[in-house]
């Protein structure tokens, strides 16, 4: 599903972000991306939704070589990846309903399939109660909630979330992996930046170990890193 | 296609309602714009039918000293006609010339009828094809006997041509430059409507939408702030103006002037027309590159 090829990424600034990284990721598979901050973990999701481009090297993406993907297509892969980010990036002057809707709405989906579609996945989230709130009356761990259910409406093949338990205490952000681990189960290839050293041993998932932009470590049913 | 317009429909207005000092900022800056645009519009076209007017009446007019007979007004009106330049000679008696000024002076012909006789005398009226040739004509009528007077307009009518023209040209430039104005204004805003909407935007980007797609609703409230700029502005000038044309007919009755409902609707449609351009044009401007890159 993701495979990269000796990816370099280098910013204008000279600061080198990711180092020859070579990784496969499978259809269905789960993967946590753990490393400390600045180790090049948000760099390498942008990679896969080609939010940036790599300096060097290949991000192939269902069979797509992102840099050779024309910026016309770019929004034909998007959809079929859901991305979940560490600020939310909600709309807060527009209900739970709409925030979901809205990823729908811009591919030009049905309002009938819209609906159908919000509520299934709001019921399935655990938000269908609160279809009508506005984020901001919305906990820390139902606003990461929405935005799952915002990346998923659509069942994308591969869901991107970056630090989704960051500010959570352990019982919701167990709650939001066993979301994940839900979705994972319906076919779609998660892959999770974290941080979170309690919940990335707990989930007894593959691993991959970045620092300072270089892969570390890979390993199946893998634990954070020894301290 | 309905959908996704209605889409961007609704998402123009929510922006527009968004940043609605702005907007109202923008809708009255556009409008006093195209007003100003409106008026030079106005007094342009005037100028072409002065011009066209003032062009229409190169002629020299010979009035004739009363005692001339039919006769020798038939030989004259024959010489004249085979000078160099001439295009028609047209005789007026005493009686037509009268009739004409009742007319010109239309419901003010009261003024008129306390004269004992008439005063007018008959008259030759030479039209030329060229304002060259009236100094040529004018001197050799004038050598002839029995011509009390004769009147052309050549260098008045060369001074006034020379005077609109340049008005026109000053007018023309004030317009583009304003229009300029007026263009930067929109990008301006739209930029700032962006901006306050970077987030939707980015999101939109992030799950899939098109280019286009989130163009779209700017393009729409550039179209919405261009339509509505223009409507108030028109509105605005032709209810101004049909008061100035009353008030100049009451004054001066025979001037020529641009007037009537024709006239108007042509002014309301280039209006119309340059306000959704400078609104759309302004946003595609501030829209040209909505970058996929760097998310």
């Amino acid at each position: 599903m993701i495979r990269m090829f000796h990816v370099f990424k280098t910013f204008p600034n000279k600061i080198h972000a990711l180092w020859d990284i070579n990784l496969h990721v499978k259809k269905g598979e789960f993967v946590f991306l753990v490393g400390p901050t600045g180790a090049g973990k948000t760099t390498l999701l942008k990679l896969v939704y080609r939010g940036i481009l790599p300096s060097k090297g290949q991000v192939i993406v269902d069979g797509v070589n992102l840099s050779r993907l024309k910026l016309s297509l770019v929004p034909y892969l998007r959809r079929e990846i859901g991305i979940v980010f560490q600020d939310f990036k909600l709309l807060y002057d527009r209900n739970v309903f709409e925030n979901v809707a809205f990823s729908l709405r811009v591919v030009g989906t049905k309002n009938i399939i819209i609906k159908q579609k919000v509520n299934e996945v709001l019921d399935i989230i655990g938000l269908y109660e609160k279809k009508n709130t506005y984020p901001h009356l919305l906990s820390g761990g139902e606003q990461q909630k929405l935005c799952i259910a915002r990346a998923v409406v659509s069942r994308p093949l591969i869901l991107l979330t970056d630090e989704p338990t960051g500010n959570l205490d352990p019982e919701t952000s167990w709650e939001i992996m066993k979301l994940l681990f839900k979705i994972n189960v319906w076919g779609t290839t998660v892959i999770v930046a974290s941080h979170d050293k309690l919940m990335v041993d707990k989930a007894q998932k593959r691993v991959i170990r970045l620092v300072q932009g270089e892969v570390v470590s890979d390993a199946r049913k893998g634990i954070y890193a020894k301290q | 296609m309905i959908r996704s317009t209605l889409f961007y429909i609704k998402e123009a207005f929510l922006s527009t309602k968004k940043n609605s000092v702005i907007s109202l900022a923008t809708v009255i800056c556009l409008t006093a714009t195209l007003i100003i645009v409106g008026i030079f519009l106005v007094i342009s076209l005037n100028i072409d039918l002065f011009i066209a007017n003032i062009e229409s009446q190169l002629i020299a007019i010979a009035y004739f000293k009363d005692n001339f007979t039919e006769e020798e007004i038939k030989k004259l009106v024959e010489e004249i006609s085979n000078l160099k330049g001439v295009k028609e000679v047209h005789y007026i008696s005493k009686e037509e010339a009268l009739q004409k000024l009742k007319e010109d002076l239309a419901e003010h012909e009261d003024i008129l009828a306390g004269l004992p006789e008439n005063p007018l005398p008959s008259s030759l009226e030479i039209k030329v094809y060229e304002t060259g040739y009236l100094e040529e004509i004018a001197s050799l009528l004038s050598q002839y006997k029995g011509i009390e007077e004769v009147n052309y307009g050549g260098e008045l009518t060369k001074s006034l041509m020379s005077i609109f023209n340049f008005v026109r040209k000053i007018g023309l430039w004030i317009i583009l430059v304003l229009l300029a104005i007026a263009i930067l204004i929109m990008f301006s805003v739209i930029k700032i409507s962006v901006h306050s909407r970077q987030q939707e935007i980015e999101i939109m980007a992030l799950v899939g939408a098109t280019s286009w797609f989130i163009r779209w609703p700017f393009i729409i409230e550039g179209f919405l702030k261009g339509f509505l700029s223009s409507l108030i502005a028109f509105f605005f000038l032709s209810k101004t103006y049909q008061y100035f044309i009353g008030q100049v007919k009451e004054i001066i009755p025979f001037l020529p002037i641009m007037a009537g409902n024709e006239f108007l609707i042509r002014i309301g449609i280039i209006l119309l027309f340059l306000g959704i351009s400078i609104g759309v044009f302004g946003s595609m401007l501030s829209l040209r590159k909505i970058s996929f890159e760097e998310l």
